[in-house]
């Protein structure tokens, strides 16, 4: 005999399947049905109910999404706000680069030594923590305090997810999200917001790949580093009235190949390993507004400068008594530091670098910003000159480009290490800043794992090909 | 030496591809999986009342007619299977075995439809490794996620956890005459290219179809405002309910891709073949029966197109709108 609740499961089971799998469906259906019922009794129209948006949202609407005019337009207003960070931020960061590494760091040296504390405490604190800080800050702050709120303004107008609108045909190709083209974007000024941008994509199997690829735009730290070596080394290659050209095209050439790294990247992402995510595109095109100037100050100076600033300064600190100790630390005569770069050196050549590189790259983690300063730093202490830079473990940089050449080539540096560093400086892990980032954001050390090591992979093949065909054709 | 080592590599390799052929002909394949591979056969023969013996088991499981002879010896053994005038004929205890594959199997391939997005055309191989290897705990866990789904994306029922099935009763689409009307209620998933040019060719389980035409190689149907062609053979492994007059949903819609920009219409319905999150995120925008739409700005390649509807300026990818079903309303002036 069944009981009275079995028999009521079992004619809900039976009920079940002759309603069928609509259920979802038309439960919504009579929301919405009961919705429009009630608004239509107690909202009343102007307009009698007829759809329509403003005609000024219309003609824009128009313009930035025609044929003719809508890629120049997004060329054009990129361009801009690349432009003005990038000359801008100059200024601020050359003044605070006095004040926190030119003067502030002998007093601060000074007082540690007035208080006669170790060589090796202040060596460590100052030289190495305090510079490397100080160092991130110059360099990170301006063009972060400058990109952040142009590009939130572009957002907050309405313009961006038109862009994504646009660029959705080239990326739907790749099976990745046309608002992936702005977290790029955000990606060029720095690749730990880029991965925090990537939130406005819903779908997660987009918003992932959006996340791992960011990587390869190449981001405000790497910039320097790009043009610094390009009109030192893809300069010389020509004749001197195309030097500027030339070196210039390289830089661009290298963030196009970014560009085109990150399609095919995601291109073979979204075919492999994250076949297991779910995907659904949606976009809204919101309203034209203008924009709301205290709230963008806002959200792009406290939520993203001043959050990615503080990661960076987190990481920078102890990374930076790293740098200091490796340099300083010796074992059997010669540093730490200088033990890497002998043993690193045969592998180092096969992919067309040095020792000294890879060692900058694994210890200037923090930030891309503070590579250079470490290679030259590298570079004085493993040739043992003595009178250029500020001592063993105290990185430095030239005012004069052509002193950096003059002492790269004395590193043994040819021209094709200064293409497999630009390569290199593409194709390589992210800062820890954003490492930690990508971890935050997905929750995963599967993904975030991927995120880190995709991009070395990549660069060592890339730089490995470059090197043998530079060598079967010279 | 260097030769010596490139020889190396190369018979490195040849091995590496012999081996991973040897793991595709099965020969060390588990005894675990043999057995519910061949449950599952046998199940599958009787549904479709063919008979099983060793030589179409040994087809079925790509193993050698030997092992077969002694997968059913040993099924015969472990009462499974019993042996009915020289056929083999599952058990009870064999039936509600096979049926516990088949629920996990087809609880996986609702899953990969809903939950991911693995390609439509590789639900059956996926779900076909991993079906061994859930429990009735985990399947229990699967079912409750997707909310104890009824049918799996094929139209298939699902079997209950107790192993009880519900049938459909639909008849091959050949069946049908010309001008008939009827809801897809099953398509077979394998084998797997006559799968594949079903599936490609947009026809999908609880799809409303029209027989329009009747050739020597094929049929001609019209679903979802689209004529499609499609083989005999594969008409042979898609199931139909055929739909008295007064059953009939209007075939005078059209999908919204058709919508030219600044034309207007009404939303009939979401085609079944957009599924999961895809599908509850355009619900959730409010495209459902009865919505005011208007196509309003196509983007630089022409796909997306922005839609506007309730006071929203909504962009759906060509995919989307091709199975979004509306009645154009006439230009507005």
């Amino acid at each position: 005999m069944k009981n009275e609740r079995e028999l009521i499961i079992e004619e809900a089971e039976k009920l079940r399947w002759e309603v069928g799998d609509n259920l979802h469906d038309s439960l919504l259906e009579s929301i919405y049905k009961s919705a429009e019922e009630i608004s239509r009794k107690v909202v009343s129209r102007n307009d009698a109910g007829k759809i329509s948006r403003k005609n000024i949202d219309h003609l824009i609407d128009k313009i930035v999404t025609n044929k003719w005019t809508g890629l120049p337009i997004m060329f054009l207003l990129l361009a801009a706000v690349f432009w003005i960070t990038i000359v801008g931020a100059n200024y601020p960061s050359s003044f605070l680069a006095k004040v926190l590494v030119d003067t502030l760091h002998p007093l601060m040296k000074d007082l540690f030594v007035s208080l006669s504390s170790p060589e090796w405490l202040t060596g460590a604190l100052i030289d190495g923590g305090y510079l490397a800080v100080a160092w991130v800050v110059s360099v990170m702050l301006p063009p972060m305090a400058i990109f952040f709120p142009l590009f939130t303004l572009l957002e907050d107008f309405g313009y961006l997810p038109r862009v994504a609108f646009n660029m959705d045909g080239i990326y739907k190709r790749v099976g990745a999200h046309g608002k992936q083209a702005l977290t790029m974007s955000m990606g060029f000024g720095c690749n730990a917001a880029g991965v925090i941008a990537a939130r406005i994509i819903d779908s997660p199997r987009e918003r992932l790949v959006a996340i791992i690829t960011n990587n390869f735009s190449l981001c405000n730290g790497r910039w320097p580093t790009q043009i610094l070596i390009a009109s030192i080394f893809i300069g010389n290659l020509v004749p001197p009235y195309l030097a500027g050209i030339a070196s210039a095209g390289a830089v661009v050439s290298i963030a196009v190949l970014g560009v085109v790294f990150s399609l095919i990247v995601s291109w073979g992402l979204t075919r492999t390993v994250l076949k297991g995510e779910p995907s659904a595109f949606s976009l809204e095109l919101p309203p034209y507004r203008p924009p709301r100037i205290l709230q963008i100050l806002y959200t792009s100076l406290i939520d993203r400068t001043i959050f990615v600033l503080w990661r960076a300064i987190v990481f920078a600190f102890p990374a930076g008594i790293v740098i200091w100790s490796v340099a300083n630390i010796n074992v059997g005569g010669i540093s730490i530091a200088e033990h890497f770069i002998d043993w690193a050196n045969p592998y180092a050549m096969l992919i067309g670098l040095n020792g000294v590189i890879i060692l900058a790259y694994i210890i200037a983690i923090p930030a891309n910003e503070i590579v250079i300063p470490t290679i030259l730093m590298l570079t004085v202490l493993s040739l043992k000159i003595s009178g250029i830079g500020a001592g063993a473990g105290v990185m430095f940089e030239m005012d004069n480009p052509a002193d950096v050449a003059q002492l790269l080539k004395l590193g043994g540096w040819t021209a094709l290490t200064g293409i497999n560093l630009m390569l290199f400086s593409l194709l390589h892990n992210p800062c820890s800043t954003t490492i930690y980032t990508i971890y935050k954001e997905t929750k995963s050390i599967k993904w975030t794992l991927v995120a880190t090591l995709l991009p070395i992979v990549l660069g060592i093949l890339v730089c490995y090909a470059t090197t043998q065909l530079w060598y079967l054709f010279t | 030496m260097t030769l010596y080592f490139i020889l190396l590599t190369v018979l490195i390799v040849l091995m590496a591809i012999w081996i991973k052929k040897m793991w595709g002909r099965r020969w060390k394949i588990s005894d675990k999986e043999l057995t519910e591979d061949a449950l599952k056969h046998l199940y599958n023969s009787e549904e479709n009342k063919t008979d099983t013996d060793e030589n179409t088991l040994s087809k079925v499981l790509s193993i050698s007619t030997k092992r077969a002879a002694k997968l059913i010896k040993k099924l015969e053994a472990s009462g499974l299977t019993q042996n009915v005038d020289g056929k083999q004929k599952l058990t009870n205890n064999g039936r509600s075995y096979a049926l516990k594959i088949v629920r996990v199997h087809r609880l996986l391939e609702k899953y990969f439809a809903e939950n991911t997005s693995i390609n439509e055309t590789e639900w059956h191989k996926i779900a076909e490794e991993k079906e061994h290897r859930i429990d009735e705990n985990k399947a229990r866990e699967l079912a409750m996620q997707l909310g104890n789904p009824l049918r799996d994306p094929h139209g298939d029922p699902i079997p209950t956890a107790k192993g009880e099935i519900y049938s459909h009763n639909g008849i091959p689409l050949s069946k049908l005459e010309t001008n008939d009307f009827g809801n897809i209620v099953h398509i077979e998933d394998e084998p797997k290219n006559l799968y594949k040019e079903i599936s490609e060719s947009g026809i999908y389980p609880g799809m409303q179809i029209q027989i329009k035409d009747k050739f020597k190689d094929g049929i001609e149907i019209k679903g979802d405002g689209k004529n499609k062609f499609i083989s005999n053979e594969a008409a042979d492994n898609i199931s139909i309910v055929p739909l008295n007059k007064d059953e009939i949903i209007k075939q005078d819609y059209q999908p919204l891709s058709s919508l030219e920009v600044g034309e207007e219409a009404e939303v009939v319905g979401i085609s079944k073949a957009l599924r999961g999150m895809q599908r509850r995120r355009l619900l959730d925008f409010g495209i459902v029966p009865g919505t005011r739409i208007r196509a309003f700005l196509k983007s630089l390649g022409n796909d997306p197109v922005a839609y506007e509807l309730r006071g929203t300026l909504i962009a759906l990818r060509k995919n989307q709108s091709d199975y979004i079903f509306i009645r154009k309303i006439g230009n507005d002036k």
